[in-house]
This record gives C-alpha cells, sequence and structure tokens, in this order.
C-alpha cells in the first residue's frame, strides 16, 4: 500500500503549484483556478491523515468532515470572488491584477 | 483490490492531477486553464477513491468538476477574457513564484519523508507524535487494545481499509457529520447563504446602466 508520506507529498506539491501560480499569474480568474487548487492539496493531505489514524481500517472521519467543510467554503469563497471579478471587470473592463494599481475608477 | 494495483493507480492519477496542475500554470488561454483544473480535479477525486473516502471523491466531481468549474467557464466566456500576454518584468514573478513555491514544496516534502517511523529521520512531527494522544483522541469509540496507527508509524504502509459489517463510507460519514459536527454545518449553512445573497448584491450594486 502507499505510504502516507507519498499522499503527504503529493499534497504539498501540488499545494505548491497552486501557490506558484497565485503569484505569478495576473489573470484574477486563473489566480481564482490557483486557490482552488490549494484547498484540494490541503484536502488530499486531510484524507490521507484520516485514513493513517483509523482504527483498524476504518478512517477517522472527522478529517473527512473538515474535508467537506472546505468544499462547501469553497464554493462559497468561488460565488463571491466571480461576482467580485464581475464588479471588476465593470470598473476597470479587464480582469488582470495588474489594471488595479489606484483605488479611484 | 490487490493492494499493488491500487499504489501503481494511486501513482498514475497523482502523476495526472500534477501534470494537468501545471497546466492549470502554465496554459494561456483562461478556458485551457479551467479545463485543466477539471481534469485535475477529477484525478484528485480518483485519489480519493483509492484512499477509500468515496463520498468525498463524489462530492469532489459533484461540487467543483460540476458545480464550481461550470461558475468559472461561465464567467470565462461573459467577460470575453482575452489570452494573458507576457508583459515587461513579468520574468521577475515567474522566479519569484517558482522560487517561493520550490521552497515550500521541499520543506512539506522533507517533513513528510521524515515522518515519525520512516528509516533514519528526525524531525519536529517527532514532538508532536509524543503528545498526539492529548492533540487529537482519536473520536471513533477508540477503546484500549485496538489496533490503531500511532503516530509512531506513519512512516509505513497504510493499514488497508475494512468496513464492518453493514457498516459503509456514507454511513459513518453521515454519523459523524450530523452528530459531532451538527452546529458546525449549520453555521455552514449560513455562510452559503452569506455567500450566495454577498454574491448577489456584490453583482448588483455596481451596475450603473
Amino acid at each position: 500500500m502507499t505510504p502516507l508520506s507519498h499522499y503527504l507529498i503529493f499534497s504539498a506539491l501540488l499545494f505548491s503549484i497552486g501557490l506558484s501560480g497565485a503569484i505569478m499569474r495576473r489573470n484574477v480568474l486563473v489566480v481564482l483556478m490557483c486557490l482552488e487548487l490549494m484547498l484540494t492539496g490541503a484536502n488530499v493531505a486531510l484524507v490521507a491523515f484520516s485514513r493513517a489514524q483509523g482504527l483498524e481500517g476504518v478512517p477517522v472521519y472527522d478529517a473527512q468532515v473538515l474535508a467537506l467543510f472546505v468544499m462547501a467554503i469553497a464554493a462559497a469563497e468561488v460565488a463571491v470572488g466571480l461576482a467580485l471579478i464581475v464588479a471588476m471587470f465593470r470598473a476597470r473592463r479587464g480582469v488582470e491584477s495588474t489594471s488595479l494599481t489606484s483605488l479611484k475608477d | 483490490m490487490n493492494p499493488a494495483i491500487q499504489a501503481i493507480l494511486f501513482y498514475v492519477f497523482a502523476l495526472g492531477a500534477l501534470l494537468s496542475a501545471l497546466g492549470v500554470v502554465i496554459l494561456r488561454n483562461p478556458v485551457s486553464c479551467a479545463l485543466s483544473l477539471a481534469a485535475c480535479l477529477a484525478f484528485t477525486a480518483a485519489v480519493f477513491f483509492g484512499a477509500g473516502a468515496t463520498f468525498l471523491g463524489i462530492a469532489q466531481l459533484i461540487i467543483y468538476a460540476g458545480a464550481i468549474l461550470v461558475l468559472i467557464l461561465f464567467i470565462v466566456m461573459m467577460l470575453n477574457v482575452k489570452d494573458e500576454q507576457p508583459a515587461a518584468g513579468s520574468w521577475l514573478y515567474c522566479v519569484l513564484g517558482v522560487v517561493i513555491a520550490g521552497v515550500l514544496a521541499g520543506t512539506l516534502s522533507s517533513a513528510a519523508l521524515r515522518l515519525p517511523g520512516a528509516t533514519g529521520g528526525r524531525c519536529p512531527l517527532h514532538v508532536l507524535a509524543e503528545h498526539a494522544d492529548e492533540l487529537c483522541p482519536a473520536s471513533n469509540g477508540a477503546a484500549a487494545g485496538q489496533a490503531q496507527t500511532t503516530p509512531a508509524e506513519y512512516g509505513g504502509a497504510l493499514p488497508p481499509i475494512s468496513m464492518r459489517e453493514g457498516e459503509s463510507d456514507v454511513s459513518l460519514l453521515g454519523k459523524t457529520l450530523f452528530t459531532h459536527y451538527n452546529l458546525s454545518i449549520v453555521i455552514l449553512s449560513f455562510a452559503l447563504l452569506a455567500g450566495a445573497v454577498g454574491a448577489v448584491s456584490i453583482g448588483r450594486s455596481l451596475r450603473r446602466d
């Protein structure tokens, strides 16, 4: 079976790729997608630990409940984030983060 | 399922997820990014299935790949976003992003490789392992004498999943969700409601025409 460390390395790599995208990209929509990647990476670690802490082959479900909460919060976050992006597009005629340099419109 | 096949499938799906995650970062067109993200989330759902979290895998497919991604694609098409062109000085951000992410990945991976119980490593997690019982008492009715993976054995292979008669992943998850975390899920529903109301009000307030 796959050891816990490989799940954790997978989750760390997924999180780092998302972080690098959030730093590198200028398109706010893609930055939002990279945030989703980071949340998914955290979810992988939660699932792996729920599996590793289990008793007699039954996982500990507290971690999976937490992962479920993360998914629900991600859904709310995307709804608000996309509304903000639409508002930003209306105000600036673009979704580049470099266009957000002044507070006045 | 054969454990060897399960392990091979994990590596295949993890590799696919990482490659499509790289696609999200590298591709220029936002629609390609969104489709790459869909592939990444589907591969991650497959990893969840392999780890025995069937309900979470299905929730991942329905919530992320179904709802969130369709929403993002709608917005991409509504805003008519163009391909991202490299701007002057953007290489600085590329270097910065790669360095920060590389350092973070290296730190986390080395911590994961030196988990307590792994061969020849000592890391701060050992300190955690000694106090793990006080930090997180297992809530699945842990009694003395039951076989449990102690934090000192985290470096080894994970035990195979073996459900008792009449129990499944979904029923156990539901029991935990609606007993210990009942209040939390009510609060969470209010957060979702607030998110929906906030999205509507933000989307309306800036409309001037």
